[in-house]
């Protein structure tokens, strides 16, 4: 069986500033598949940690592109080509009768894409990390970097972590 | 929090215009003036479709900076502590939208079929007393001075809190905030019924009012984008007002340019189907000639080019691209306003000159000249907001 998630060194933080401070230093070390962990959205955790910015609001454009000319094709096709039925003395192909359905597919192609998209990008099923503590759900931040990380060793790396200022150290094992 | 790239000083002194602003303004006021006594004395039809095109583009901005005020204060928001104030500015004006509404009692006979006794058989069912002039006059009097009332307390509680610092101030608007647009929702759609929807008093739209709201929000947010941009390039404000600040009114100006169309759509989509006559009327004077032009340049210029121009994140941060959209958008209301109100007078061609132009840039004038003396008279941030701190660290995600 395929492993769920690799392991590495977690450095547990108690505060926030702390944790931005760290993860920018980790990068800043030549990490890069490491990851934060916080019970909460921190703003400015993106650039801390260098993520780029995502490619889901493409795929959502694109996608509702392609939407609106699925339902544009589809109205025309079933209301004047294949179907034609007069509705109240309004031409066959009637642009505002159509509107609304281009509308929500639109919405529906560019929704269901996007969500899609994130999944395929975020690897889910899949854990990664593995799970730390699980007060990061509650009140506690953790910086966790993966044994296949760039110039890994676990020594560098509970180093750094300590040095950051992380309260405690856990070795995880891959399962 | 993430000073490292948002470093930046606080910085607030007293806002003063600058010598070009001022005599602009009182260019801008002298161009009105002189529109004013031409119009009155040689084309006085063409002058009050002017003055009520131009009236009620300032007072949807004034009222929009309230709203949204209003909106801020019942959500209890913290992002947009440092902008209050910008929004509150707007609010300046509500003094002479009062004193224009009544001045605009003096032009009903010219604008409005409903004021000439002789048209009294389009009025059916009850018009003929919604109609009735005591009865409009009334309601422009409750509409103007609750504003009024409630500028007092909202915005005045926010100037007290600048110099006491006390946070029950804060608590207080909400609950002032929350009457405020209930009373703002039943009584803008009234002025927006009775300001021009009642230019053809045999039509009937039940959206009309949530049209003009939306108009309003759109074209108060890109105002707002201008007024950002220019104070946070300005010496008299710096770190409290910030690109992402820019940025979130950017994402609400391309929100209801969104909103307008939906609700603009769902007004034609609804009349064009059911196709009855006296809803049709309205379509059918703007579907022709040179008005079906401005029809197709509305759903093209306050729909397309913005919603498509704004979709890109940079496209907000960018001072450049934003204040263009901006700009167009603002535009686009008087366009808007303008394709209400001069069907009604003008079947064939749309009719522009020196009178629509000198009496917008006179009320132009009148507006700026308000603004410009709220903001050199109070602090240009709401210093003591106890929620400040939110909004000077307020980033906006990717």
């Amino acid at each position: 069986m395929a492993k769920k998630a690799i392991g590495g060194i977690a450095g547990i933080f108690l505060d926030e500033a702390t944790t931005v401070n760290a993860a920018r230093k980790v990068r800043e070390s030549g990490f890069t598949k490491f990851d934060a962990l916080s019970p909460y959205p921190i703003h400015a955790m993106e650039e801390a940690c260098g993520i780029k910015r995502s490619p889901i609001p493409y795929v959502t454009f694109v996608a509702g592109c392609v939407g609106l000319l699925a339902a544009l094709s589809l109205t025309y096709y079933t209301s004047a080509v294949d179907w034609a039925i007069n509705v109240g003395g309004k031409p066959m192909f009637s642009l505002p009768a159509f509107v609304p359905i281009m509308f929500e597919l639109t919405v529906l192609f560019a929704a269901l894409s996007s969500v899609g998209a994130f999944f395929y990008l975020s690897g889910i099923p899949r854990i990664d990390p593995p799970i730390i503590d699980k007060d990061i759900t509650c009140h506690k931040f953790a910086i966790f970097i993966p044994e296949n990380d760039v110039g890994y060793s676990a020594d560098r790396a509970e180093r750094l972590l300590k040095d950051l200022g992380a309260v405690e150290i856990k070795k995880m094992a891959e399962y | 929090m993430g000073s490292s790239n948002h470093s930046h000083e606080l910085k607030l002194s007293k806002f003063e215009a600058p010598q070009q602003l001022k005599t602009a303004i009182f260019g801008a006021m002298f161009i009105g003036l002189l529109g004013l006594a031409y119009g009155l004395l040689k084309a006085p039809d063409r002058f009050w479709t002017s003055y009520l095109v131009a009236f009620f583009f300032f007072s949807s901005l004034a009222l929009g900076g309230m709203f949204f005020t209003a909106f801020n204060h019942a959500a209890k928001a913290g992002w947009s502590a440092s902008i209050r104030r910008i929004a509150e500015s707007f609010s300046s004006f509500l003094p002479a939208m009062l004193v224009g509404s009544f001045v605009l009692i003096l032009g009903f006979k010219y604008l409005y079929p409903w004021a000439d006794p002789s048209q009294a058989h389009r009025l059916t069912g009850g018009k003929a007393l919604y109609l009735a002039n005591w009865f409009v006059i009334l309601r422009l009097a409750i509409f103007g001075i609750g504003c009024l009332v409630f500028k007092k307390l909202m915005v005045g509680n926010s100037l007290k809190q600048d110099i006491n610092g006390d946070h029950a101030l804060t608590h207080k608007n909400v609950g002032i905030s929350i009457g405020f647009i209930a009373f703002f929702a039943i009584f803008f759609t009234l002025f927006s019924i009775d300001l021009l929807m009642s230019l053809l008093p045999s039509w009937y739209s039940t959206i009309f009012g949530i049209y003009m709201l939306g108009a309003m929000l759109q074209s108060t947010m890109a105002f707002m984008v201008l007024m950002i941009i220019w104070l946070r390039t300005s010496k008299w404000v710096s770190g409290y007002i910030t690109v992402d600040h820019q940025h979130d009114i950017g994402k609400f100006m391309k929100g209801f340019t969104i909103f307008w169309a939906y609700i603009a759509f769902s007004q034609f989509m609804l009349i064009w189907y059911a196709n009855i006559p006296e809803e049709t009327e309205f379509y059918l004077m703007r579907s022709h000639s040179g008005w079906l032009a401005v029809s197709v340049a509305l759903l093209i210029f306050r729909f397309a080019v913005p919603f498509l121009a704004l979709l890109p994140r940079e496209a907000k941060r960018n001072n450049f691209n934003v204040a263009t959209v901006a700009v167009l958008i603002l535009v686009m209301q008087y366009v808007d306003i303008y394709w209400l109100v001069y069907p009604n007078f003008f079947d064939g061609e749309p009719q522009f000159g020196f009178l629509e132009i000198s009496v917008f840039i006179g009320f132009a004038g009148i507006f700026m000249k308000l603004l410009t003396g709220f903001m050199s008279k109070n602090n240009l941030v709401a210093i003591k907001d106890p929620r400040l701190h939110e909004a000077l660290n307020h980033h906006v995600t990717y």
